[in-house]
């Protein structure tokens, strides 16, 4: 035990003799172990925030999106349900489900042309269901939007007078839009809390008219602030009546969207089914064909958000994995230089007694210290990064203990690793020619 | 205990370098007794250096046996060896051989760090008794290329004497030092000697040679003579008739006066 600790005070010595080499040797590894930590870190909050948005709107809530419900597998295309199924979307999607999907990249070649969601689709969910809760159809699009000489574009979801309640938020001052502003169209507008602070500043919108896409609205509401989703922040969405979208902004009688809350979450699966039907009857779908929809759960979104994150974790990883090499590589190259450098003394400790074994283990140790020096200050790095990332983004700062545990084992291994071959060519030496050895 | 200490027979050592053979040793018969103070002479190339290499076993024999402490150093391995050498054998270099970027005390410690056992209480009382018996106790903290020479080489013969060994190897430990200071590293081996360690001197002055109790005359890899000094040179009493170098500057500075 001793010994381990005499050739860690030596290794930090001559460490500590060549301050600037033994830092840039070191800046590989701090730099390979950094980015792998904190990209770690970042991917585990990130899929912390999703599963949480997710599971905040709810776990009994099923999305249906229009587009061929298929699996293509061999060219063959399946029409049962199948869990994992990628649908062809057709027409403008929520942002949100794109951003879920673009990431997924098995979007089939052929674009079908096949069936569109309508807000008959909505009405008879509500009529005919049993186990089906709420339901509410989204409309989400990007809009110019004005208010007196302030002028940019924001997500516009334009839904029914349930979305206030079926997503759970909560109005900061005003109303949200009734039933009658959605069966007459109305010109009305709810505000994200972050459009209000963007555009209007301390004055008080209520009532003023704002422009979306050039059409004259009235601010009827403020939701409170509720935070990021998928990256996304619904506090810089507006929200107007599905039809005064579809009738007054687009000229169009499709929705993006039908989001269905179920009764409980153990009828799922029964909800699922009986929105199948209902959707397959109202689309005149024969027996035996595929639906032109496709209905998919909180839960089946949480996998798909896991899959996408790990995907990242994973490519990103492997690139720092690469730079976490060729930082092994630069200890080998300089203990090589050491070993070269210190002949002399390596003859000095072998001719008053030290064992090959010595010698091994001396400059082992030396590498493991600088390798794992390096794996040290890169966590130091890595939580710098997270830190300055959390304060600038939603993301939490936090550093897990895994990547932690996992850096330093494998810096560790590295200067095992890197360092083994310069430490047997010093323990090999022969004491008499390395006496010699100027 | 037994007397010899050392007994060699029928030492050869051959190097081969390409293709040509070159015969270091032919045949080296030598026995050295517990507590001689002993010193080998010979020209540049007579073998001397292989001959200390052998005893000091950095290196083993190609024919011959090799009795150190009655254990034949002769069929050892790597390993054996450098224990024997950590354990056996202390050695003062010419070019002293100090590890310049550890103070002393660090590198009177060394041979400590490398045998197993002692207390690191004992150990630091231990090396504090070495460096003070060398007269530099007041030098602990600093580092070798803060000391003169001469100071080096007392460093160096702390360090040989650390592990308290049966045999001490020098090698012209005064060929770097001037006259003085050389006399000086002679007083220090001759005071341990009377204590009762062994040492053996290589050099090829024999004014240095006479200073031991035995010389040894090698030549071309032979042992050609042997020849025991009565009344070696006592370094201590010549030092005190050597002027010291301040009484010669202070002298002429007064006869600058003058």
């Amino acid at each position: 035990m001793k010994r381990i600790f005499e050739n860690i005070r030596i290794a930090f010595k001559s460490l500590a003799l060549n301050k600037l080499r033994s830092f840039l040797t070191m800046l590989g590894i701090i730099i390979g172990v950094g980015s792998v930590v904190a990209v770690m870190s970042i991917g585990a909050s990130a899929e912390a925030s999703i599963t949480e948005n997710i599971q905040s709107m709810g776990t009994n809530v099923l999305t249906i999106t229009p587009g061929r419900e298929q699996v293509s597998i061999g060219g063959r295309e399946a029409s049962v349900e199948s869990p994992g199924s990628i649908q062809v979307r057709v027409g403008e999607d929520s942002e949100q489900r794109r951003g879920l999907m673009s990431g997924f990249g098995e979007e089939e070649d052929e674009e079908i042309v096949a069936g569109e969601l309508y807000l008959k689709d909505v009405k008879a969910l509500k009529e005919e269901t049993s186990v089906l809760d709420e339901v509410v159809p989204l409309l989400s699009s990007m809009s110019g939007f004005s208010y007196m000489s302030w002028s940019g574009n924001v997500s516009v979801t334009a839904t029914t007078e349930d979305y206030l309640n079926f997503a759970g938020y909560e109005l900061e001052k005003g109303n949200f839009f009734t039933v009658d502003d959605v069966s007459n169209s109305s010109n009305v507008v709810v505000l994200g809390y972050g459009v209000l602070t963007d555009y209007f500043g301390k004055n008080d919108p209520i009532g003023e008219t704002v422009k979306i896409d050039g059409k004259n609205f009235k601010v009827m509401g403020i939701l409170k602030s509720v935070g990021y989703t998928f990256g996304m922040s619904p506090d810089n969405s507006i929200y107007i009546p599905i039809t005064t979208a579809q009738n007054k902004l687009y000229g169009i009688d499709t929705v993006n969207q039908i989001m269905v809350k179920v009764k409980s979450e153990d009828a799922m699966d029964a909800a699922t089914a009986e929105a199948k039907a209902i959707l397959r009857s109202q689309h005149h779908i024969l027996p035996g064909e595929s639906s032109d929809f496709e209905i998919s759960s909180s839960a089946q979104l949480l996998e798909m958000a896991g899959t996408i994150t790990d995907i990242m974790v994973i490519l990103l990883s492997s690139i720092a994995a690469i730079s976490l090499l060729v930082g092994g590589i630069g200890i080998m190259n300089i203990m090589f230089v050491s070993v070269t450098e210190r002949t002399r003394e390596i003859g000095i400790r072998k001719a008053i007694g030290a064992k090959n074994r010595d010698i091994l283990v001396q400059f082992l140790t030396e590498s493991i210290v600088l390798s794992l020096s390096g794996g040290i200050i890169g966590i130091g790095l890595a939580s710098l990064i997270t830190g300055v990332l959390s304060t600038f983004t939603s993301l939490s700062s936090l550093i897990t203990a895994s990547p932690v545990i996992m850096a330093l084992s494998f810096s560790t291994i590295i200067g095992l690793v890197f360092g083994i071959f310069p430490a047997m060519r010093a323990a090999r030496l022969n004491p008499i020619d390395s006496l010699r050895h100027e | 205990m037994n007397q010899k200490i050392i007994d060699i027979k029928n030492v050869t050592k051959v190097y081969k370098i390409g293709n040509i053979k070159v015969n270091a040793l032919n045949g080296i018969n030598l026995e050295i007794n517990r507590g001689e103070f002993l010193s080998i002479m010979g020209p540049s190339g007579s073998g001397k250096s292989t001959l200390m290499n052998i005893l000091g076993c950095l290196d083993t024999p190609t024919s011959g046996s090799y009795l150190l402490e009655d254990v034949n150093v002769a069929g050892l391995n790597d390993n054996q060896l450098a224990e024997i050498r950590n354990k056996k054998v202390g050695f003062v270099f010419q070019t002293f051989n100090l590890l310049s970027r550890t103070n002393i005390t660090g590198n009177v410690e060394l041979p400590l760090i490398y045998s197993k056992g002692k207390r690191s209480k004992s150990r630091k009382d231990l090396i504090s008794k070495v460096i003070d018996s060398v007269g530099l106790a007041e030098w602990v903290r600093h580092r070798p290329n803060e000391l003169s020479g001469g100071q080096r080489q007392r460093v160096a013969i702390a360090r040989a004497l650390v592990n308290d060994p049966a045999i001490i190897l020098a090698d012209e430990p005064t060929g770097n030092l001037d006259s003085r200071t050389g006399e000086e590293i002679m007083a220090i081996f001759q005071n341990f000697n009377r204590q009762g360690k062994t040492i053996l001197f290589v050099t090829h002055e024999i004014d240095l040679a006479k200073h031991a109790g035995r010389i040894i005359y090698l030549k071309d890899g032979i042992i050609t003579g042997e020849e025991i000094i009565k009344d070696p040179i006592n370094a201590q009493k010549r030092l005190e008739d050597m002027p010291k170098l301040e009484d010669k500057i202070n002298s002429m500075e007064a006869n600058a006066l003058l």
